[in-house]
């Protein structure tokens, strides 16, 4: 049973930072679709929550040609998958919020609080680091920005500092010819993803790999980075002998653990499968866009 | 049976009456009291100085109670009682009551736990936090014993015992035999027939009721009980009821006018029940107890996972010769249900196949896990997962068609089944023909997709009692108001599956009136007659027939008056339909049927018109009156490399007899198809020492909206002599053929053989590899 706490509703970001760290045992809590688990499940019980979900000025999504796309922290995952400018700039990001969850869950959960908790299956990280993504955060004593890939420290503990909050993910305008792919591995349709493949695949003008990132979810206590595999497609040819080739390393690499939904072989495996087929799919895409 | 029997031809039988009520879409009759959130569940239920119990569960798969002491828990402000076994009779209960011996259960055990979640104590406190907190206060002492969680280690000489006296933990055995099965085996071998054998394992699965187990129990110092529960027999929980707590049953009365869910796992004692009432005939205030889901998950009951080995014989061109199979079942901690589907899936491992020769060898092995039990489809879809798979491989083993082959064999109208039942109504073959021309019509499906089909039939109302029910097995009464109104009051159990829906159309029907002029009067003992309740597909035909009599006394009255107020000549036939009382031969001579109902009473002195109906099957073999029949056709796709799985379409050609009500049929189907499905490729209970490893719904997987495939039905008409209007078992059949048709689509999509359930991806990747080394090596 979820144990009884003291409510905090903050009027605004600068209220939240002051209460957030005036109050020692407090917890954030947003749209509540991770935390109010764990808390029923009692492993987390705090004597304060601190309710930024009214929080306005965190809610927002802008874009700009130059600077790119800007996603406040309380922004709920349905108004991602929503919004025209994702879907036309940026269509991976709505795509992956399709299979998000369910539609209940997706209008009531958001993105900051999705990066915050910090579990290894989420689906936005692995997507958003492939995008080159950073992320905003901050409290009383001030602001910081760093790439989206530092964030993540270890299962569902992540670089924020005591008093801070999530206030913003930016995505950078990618390269030209740039497609990024996304699929999570699940028996139920939205379900969380036993695992999950982002590929970023940049092109020359010439259809040779001019960068690739390539991001494993649920494959190691954080997103996981297969740079191997990356520096090995720069400068090839489209080649499925190649794309093989790649998803051995993301066999290789990953350390995924078993749980009574797959053994640690068949993570691996599917996360080789699902490797060579993002690649493929994303440098397919990547050749039709300009 | 004789054979001038068999040269009657049932099915060629038609009424030639053109029903206004049957087979007419019909709402359910409580769906707007649902959908609104009017009707009232166990849950829902509170009463004034309610108090709130849990129930404290072992942690040890096995181990013998040493000591419980309650003294801190008692001293927590807000908690009232705390009770162990010491407080209850002791008595061992048990739903099978005419054998001692497999009444096995007492739910406060006063010497040993023998599951983990078994109960040990409860508390009633003011408040389900306190009640809760109150838990941790009880300190039990145990000692831990070996435990033993398979049945082929539980079956071992030097296994630990489970129960005492009970030999290498076999709980009960069934032996189902006719022909001369040894001699059939040789003779298939002496003139070259084909012989195969393969062994099996089905998992359990949790029934996932939208309403765990309830029950809110309120005993007055007037020594009368009355306790609310979500059970699938309101008659069954009241004679527990009153037998563990040494009560008469008519000073027990239970209340279960909306249940939300069952399928099977429902009318057994449960610890909601048994624990509340306890607490409340303590304390002579109303307690309540709600299962959380993990609870229900962990301590309640679970289809019966089995153990199949099964030897086949057949003849080069397709004869089924002889079958010879025996099963190990997981029986778990208790006897529950568990013995009877121990019988069924023998006895439909056979189904719907005319076998000279059969032999079944069924071994209920307890083990230190969660009890199993019944669940719709009752070992019939563990049985038919083997049976029609293993059909379909020896097809493609001899290069046969395997519709041609299921055809040659299946059953026909008025057949025996040597020495255990006898079939009236039967289309197998017709369902047969119709999924032929449905697959065949589709085509070619592209690489790594197919059609696995199965045949597969099903009791209509099992005729069983093993409970020792001195009453009717269903019973109806109706009673006419002066408006005509009519208030029909059923034993039988609607527990979401529309069974007040049914009997409301069936009055109906039969009274001549409307749907809105019946008001169904269901689930409460002591308003309405007994009934064994919603299990055994059984309330359709039993029920159905009670009602019908009972309606068919009531309208006899009606009419008797009608002659003689018409003064019609005897010959003439009177009728009513639509509220219009008439001459059969003449219909626009008649009269309203309100008046003649006004007339009618004020004849009888003033007294409503009651009529009263019930039904015993007799004669009718220890089974069931009647079976349904169908063949499933799944159209399924497999990702090779990943292992997952896509169906795409289900179709099912269907044999009812006459269908009562079309939205009832679909609600069946859909509902089959998806539980079905679940166990074919997603659920399961995965235990570590026999612990649960996924008592959620985030790690127990159930099909969603987006997984359902298209579903799909062939009505296969015919006419049931022994049903109410024609009428057989529809929904619980249709969860036997699924898991079988999905098994023979992943064989014929990728030519591999899956012996084992649920079938996931690393099982199908696993059988994948297997067959390359196979050939690699060929
Ligand atoms: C049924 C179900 C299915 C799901 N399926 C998926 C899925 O398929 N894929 C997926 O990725 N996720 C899934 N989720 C997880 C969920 O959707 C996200 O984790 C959720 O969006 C978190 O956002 P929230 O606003 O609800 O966070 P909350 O639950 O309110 O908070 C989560 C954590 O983040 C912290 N937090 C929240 N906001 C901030 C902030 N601005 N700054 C600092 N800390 C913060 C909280 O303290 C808490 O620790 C599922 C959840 C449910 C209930």
């Amino acid at each position: 049973m979820i144990n009884d706490f003291n409510y905090l509703k903050p009027g605004s970001v600068k209220e939240a930072f002051e209460m957030y760290a005036e109050h020692d045992d407090c917890k954030v809590i947003c749209g509540g679709q991770s935390l109010l688990i764990v808390m029923r499940q009692g492993m987390v019980a705090p004597e304060y929550l601190l309710d930024i979900k009214g929080l306005d000025e965190l809610r927002y999504i802008k874009y700009d040609e130059k600077d790119g796309l800007r996603i406040g922290a309380t922004t709920t995952h349905r108004e991602i998958e929503k919004s025209p400018i994702i879907q036309e700039k940026y269509p991976v990001l709505s795509l992956m919020e399709t299979k998000l969850a369910s539609i209940q869950t997706r209008n009531w959960g958001t993105i900051g609080g999705n990066l915050a908790h910090a579990d290894p299956a989420g689906d936005p990280a692995p997507v958003l680091i492939a995008l080159n993504a950073n992320i905003k955060v901050g409290g009383k004593n001030g602001e910081r920005t760093m790439p989206l890939e530092d964030f993540f420290k270890d299962y569902f503990e992540t670089a924020l500092e005591k008093g801070e909050l999530v206030l913003e993910v930016h995505v950078p305008v990618p390269p030209a010819k740039t497609s990024v792919a996304y699929q999570k591995f699940n028996l139920l349709d939205s379900d969380m993803g036993i695992v999950a493949v982002a590929a970023s695949i940049t092109l020359n003008g010439d259809d040779t790999c001019k960068d690739a990132r390539i991001v494993l979810g649920n494959a190691a206590p954080i997103p996981k980075r297969v740079k191997n595999a990356e520096e090995l497609l720069k400068g090839k040819k489209f080649d499925e002998k190649l794309f093989e080739e790649v998803g051995r390393i993301s066999y290789e690499e990953s350390e995924p653990v078993a749980d009574i939904h797959a053994s640690e072989e068949h993570r691996r495996h599917l996360l080789s499968v699902l490797t060579k087929r993002m690649i493929k799919k994303a440098w397919e895409q990547a050749r039709a866009v300009a | 049976m004789s054979t001038e029997i068999k040269e009657l031809k049932y099915s060629t039988f038609k009424t030639n009456i053109k029903y206004s009520v049957i087979n007419t879409k019909v709402h359910n009759v409580d769906g707007i009291a649902k959908v609104t959130g009017r009707a009232q569940y166990t849950f829902d239920i509170k009463l004034p100085g309610m108090l709130y119990g849990k129930i404290l569960r072992s942690p040890h798969p096995h181990a013998r109670i040493i000591n419980i002491d309650t003294t801190r828990a008692m001293e927590l402000p807000g908690v009232k009682a705390v009770v162990t076994g010491k407080d209850t009779l002791g008595i061992k209960q048990g739903i099978w009551r005419r054998y001692e011996e497999l009444c096995d259960e007492q739910i406060l055990p006063l010497e040993k736990v023998r599951y983990i979640g078994e109960p040990v104590a409860a508390v009633a406190a003011v408040t389900e936090e306190i009640a809760e907190q109150a838990l941790d206060l009880i300190d039990v002492e145990y000692e831990v014993l070996p435990a033993v969680f398979e049945p082929l280690d539980a079956i071992k000489k030097d296994a630990p015992v489970i129960h005492e006296g009970v030999e290498r933990n076999v709980n009960v055995t069934r032996h189902i035999e006719w022909g001369d099965v040894d001699e059939a085996f040789a003779e298939a071998e002496k003139n070259g027939g084909y012989i195969r054998e393969d062994w099996f394992r089905c998992s359990g699965q949790h029934h996932m009721c939208m309403e765990t187990r309830a029950a809110v129990s309120s005993y007055t110092p007037e020594g009368k009980l009355t306790v609310w529960a979500s059970t699938q027999s309101a008659y069954y929980t009241q004679a527990l009821i009153a037998g563990v707590l040494g009560m008469r049953e008519g000073d027990v009365r239970v209340i279960a006018t909306y249940v939300g869910g069952g399928f099977g796992g429902k009318f057994e004692l449960d610890a909601a029940m048994f624990c509340s009432a306890v607490l409340s005939k303590k304390l002579c205030k109303p307690v309540k107890i709600v299962f959380t889901r993990e609870e229900d998950m962990i301590a309640s009951k679970r289809r019966t996972p089995m153990y199949y080995y099964v030897r086949t014989a057949m003849s080069r061109d397709g004869q089924l010769l002889a079958r010879e199979s025996r099963m190990f079942s997981n029986g778990g901690a208790y006897t529950g249900m568990g013995a009877t589907a121990l019988y069924l899936s023998g006895f439909f491992h056979s189904f719907p196949y005319k076998w000279k020769a059969y032999r079944y060898d069924g071994y209920r092995v307890y083990t230190n896990t969660m009890p199993s039990t019944s669940m719709r489809g009752f070992g019939a879809p563990q049985a038919m997962f083997c049976s029609e798979q293993q059909i379909e491989w020896m097809c493609a083993d001899l290069g046969l068609d395997p519709y041609e082959v299921r055809r040659k064999n299946a059953h026909t109208e008025c057949y025996e089944v040597p020495g255990q039942a006898f079939i009236q109504s039967c289309g197998m073959t017709e369902c047969i023909d119709k999924i032929e021309q449905w697959a065949k019509s589709k085509g070619d499906l592209g690489p790594n997709r197919a059609i696995g089909i199965s045949s597969c039939g099903f009791m209509s109302g099992g005729i069983f009692n093993w409970f020792d029910s001195p009453y009717s097995f269903s019973s109806a009464v109706v009673t006419i108001n002066i408006d005509g109104t009519v208030e029909l009051h059923v034993g039988c159990q609607d527990i979401g599956q529309g069974s007040n829906t049914t009997m409301a159309i069936i009055a109906a029907e039969t009274l001549g009136v409307k749907v809105e002029d019946i008001k169904v009067h269901s689930g409460d003992t002591d308003h309405c007659p007994a009934d064994l309740g919603a299990w055994g597909s059984r309330q359709t035909l039993m029920a159905g027939n009670a009602v019908k009599m009972a309606c068919e006394d009531a309208k006899r009255q009606l009419l008797e008056f009608a002659y003689a107020e018409m003064g019609l000549n005897i010959v003439y036939d009177l009728d009513i339909k639509d509220r219009w009382v008439h001459v059969i031969a003449r219909p626009e001579r008649g009269m309203k049927y309100e008046d003649l109902v006004r007339k009618a009473i004020r004849a009888k002195d003033g007294q409503r018109i009651v009529g009263r109906g019930y039904y015993t099957p007799h004669r009718k073999g220890m089974i069931s009156p009647a079976y349904s029949y169908m063949m499933q056709a799944v159209d399924a796709e497999i990702d090779p490399e990943t292992g997952k799985i896509k169906v795409h379409e289900i179709m099912t050609a269907h044999d009812c007899g006459q269908p009562i009500n079309p939205l009832g049929l679909v609600g069946q189907l859909e509902g089959a198809a998806s539980m079905a499905l679940g166990y074919a490729y997603l659920e399961d209970l995965p235990m570590d020492e026999g612990k649960l490893l996924n008592p959620n719904l985030v790690d127990y997987k159930v099909i969603r909206a987006p997984e359902m495939p298209k579903t799909g039905m062939i009505d296969i008409e015919t006419y049931e002599a022994e049903g109410p209007y024609g009428a057989k078992e529809a929904g619980e059949g249709l969860t036997n053929p699924t898991a079988a048709a999905l098994g023979n689509a992943i064989f014929h999509a990728l030519g591999i053989q899956m012996k084992e359930l649920p079938l996931t991806p690393e099982r199908i990747l696993r059988a994948l590899r297997e067959k390359k080394e196979k050939e690699a090596n060929k």
